[in-house]
């Protein structure tokens, strides 16, 4: 198992419309398995492939604050979505921002498991939220789109700031 | 995706720890940090540091608007609602979010059942927050207990409200510029870090805003440190007259011990000790950051006998153990922690560390007794009586540096610095002589 680079917004990678999986193989699989080490070490709930710069559509997400109810949805398309929702999300390439989105509570699903099997769920909660926000990562969609523009730019601003803090750091530090 | 839920259960958690189970906010924090992604630390913080200063004026808006306290397994919904209350009102997170946010950060913690009561009570706080009169009482106005309002009154009538109110403010970050250096001018101007200086502490420099210290340049190699400017004043106190044989008493985490080392610059030999073994590795960890080197003993500072091998001291520096009633604003927790049945045995503590360590100094030495306490009983009510008791005990009122005297108060005999004041810590200082 190995931990991932997480992408972070601006970069232009997060942009990329992510392919559909052909096949759900071994090597798929120890891409899953980094990919569930990657977001449990961040910590965060939810990983898309489009974060760690793959282009494929698949995610992980895990809401329990156990981390033992893991859920790695393949090819994933919504079928239905019911309701009205705001909640304050984050995200693992927005680090430190959290803002109010507005979702749809409930959402049924259609997508592939680990195994390959096609499987239909309905998902509520935290997890509707969250397999949403993962969703609109494989389209090339931020949270942050769906704030005012003003708002979007201060967080690049801020975000771009620190990262050049981080390095300079580390160049201080060596 | 991270949730704005998650990192409010995980202030809850926090924030319960501290009330329900007597934990310090410190350590409570440490084990719950990993939890979150280093980006959300600072919030994590600001909520658990925001909801245990005002702890008495929240407890007061949620009581006046749950029916009866929640079952005692459902206690940590208290915290988490006391969160929800501090947000909407003195945060700029918008209404809406953290309602939603503290609501679901309920089932988080695995209470889906109090969701319902959560949303209710916000919802409840947001239409009548200006309208509500709580009841009034000392510990809702000034947020504190009130039997440590009563003391300070007692011992402040004159700065009491004054000491009450910068207890709940933030603290300023302040750095020690290592003497064998710099200044804290020069370090300024070298490095333009934004911050200021202060006549009569020229190793202090207060930054304009808080930093991690690893940013801080120079701080690997030990050019400087991080020490609220009060402690500052002990280092050179003790030592503007010189000394060759330095005893520095209670001297974890070892800043302190840190800053007698830089003035004495490798010419005197100085001995550290604590009697908490775990924490006398701080002291190892700081002297090595600052390339010192320095005899350290785990050692009870109020039973020399077990350990002193009959050579006796110019200078001891006693750091003595304390209510840290003078640095609230950067412990909040010590509101909610300390009792006050703890004052008369810290004070019996003090008495004895005096004791035991008096035999240890020459005639002609030299003793700065230290806390960070401004309460009477701890300070001069322990020296005072002291003086009285030993005929070869002298209070020493002269002042290295004639700037510091703006600084502090007078408590015979000694001083006192007040919280806040000039952005300082609250530190007492006495300073006594041996006649020989």
């Amino acid at each position: 198992m190995a931990k991932l680079k997480i992408l972070e917004f601006p970069d232009p990678r997060l942009r990329k419309k992510a392919v559909p999986v052909e096949k759900v193989d071994a090597a798929l699989g120890t891409l899953i398995d980094d990919m569930f080490e990657t977001m449990y070490a961040a910590p965060g709930i939810g990983l898309a492939a489009t974060q760690v710069d793959v282009h494929r559509r698949f995610l992980v997400a895990d809401v329990s604050s156990e981390k033992n109810e893991p859920w790695v949805l393949i090819n994933p398309v919504i079928l239905e979505r019911d309701g009205v929702e705001v909640s304050e999300e984050g995200c693992l390439s927005v680090p430190g921002y959290y803002e109010s989105v507005e979702r749809a509570e409930q959402v049924r699903v259609r997508f592939q498991n680990r195994d390959g099997e096609e499987v239909e769920a309905s998902f509520d909660g935290l997890l509707a939220v969250c397999i949403q926000h993962e969703i609109d990562h494989l389209d090339g969609k931020l949270f942050v789109d769906y704030l005012s523009e003003a708002k979007r730019q201060r967080i690049r601003k801020r975000l771009l700031k620190d990262r050049k803090h981080r390095v300079e750091d580390r160049v201080a530090a060596v | 995706m991270q949730s704005g839920a998650r990192l409010r259960a995980e202030a809850a958690t926090v924030i319960d720890a501290v009330i329900s189970d007597g934990r310090s906010l410190d350590r409570a924090l440490a084990q719950s940090e990993p939890q979150v992604s280093l980006a959300d630390r600072p919030m994590l913080r600001m909520l658990c540091y925001g909801c245990i200063r005002h702890h008495w004026q929240l407890r007061a808006e949620l009581n006046a608007r749950l029916e009866k306290p929640l079952k005692k397994r459902d206690r940590v919904i208290e915290s988490l609602l006391t969160i929800g209350i501090f947000q909407l009102s003195d945060t700029r997170v918008p209404d809406h979010a953290a309602v939603s946010a503290t609501v679901e950060a309920a089932r988080v913690l695995r209470r889906p059942k109090l969701a319902g009561l959560v949303n209710g009570i916000l919802r409840n706080f947001l239409r009548s927050k200006t309208s509500r009169e709580l009841p009034q009482s000392e510990e809702v106005t000034f947020n504190h207990p009130q039997w440590l309002i009563d003391r300070i009154r007692q011992d402040w009538p004159d700065h009491w409200q004054q000491v009450l109110t910068a207890n709940n403010e933030r603290a300023p970050m302040w750095l020690r510029v290592n003497a064998e250096h710099a200044t804290a001018a020069a370090y300024q101007a070298r490095h333009a870090v934004a911050g200021s200086t202060m006549k009569g502490l020229p190793q202090a420099l207060r930054l304009e805003s808080p930093q991690p210290v690893d940013a801080l340049p120079g701080f690997p190699d030990g050019q400087v440190s991080v020490q609220d400017a009060a402690a500052q004043l002990a280092a050179p106190w003790l030592l503007s007259d010189g000394g060759q044989r330095v005893l520095d008493a209670c001297a974890a985490p070892g800043g302190k011990t840190g800053h007698l080392l830089e003035l004495l610059a490798g010419s005197a030999d100085l001995t550290a000790i604590d009697a908490d073994a775990e924490r006398l590795g701080l002291v190892r960890e700081t002297l090595a950051r600052l390339k010192f080197d320095a005899t350290l003993l785990a050692a009870d500072a109020s039973n020399a006998g077990e350990w002193w091998d009959g050579a006796q001291f110019d200078r001891i520096l006693v750091d003595a153990p304390c209510s840290a009633t003078g640095v609230i604003r950067r412990h909040p927790d010590i509101k909610l922690l300390r009792r006050e049945t703890d004052i008369g045995a810290l004070a019996e503590l003090q008495r004895g560390i005096l004791e035991s360590l008096w035999p240890l100094l020459k005639p002609g030495g030299r003793l700065l007794y230290v806390t960070c306490s401004v309460l009477t009983a701890e300070n001069d009510g322990v020296v005072g009586p002291f003086i009285a008791a030993h005929e070869d005990a002298g209070e020493n009122r002269v002042l290295h540096d004639y700037n510091i005297r703006d600084l502090m108060t007078e408590k015979a005999p000694g001083f006192q610095v007040l919280p806040g004041k000039h952005g300082l810590d609250g530190f007492y200082f006495a300073c006594l002589n041996k006649v020989s």
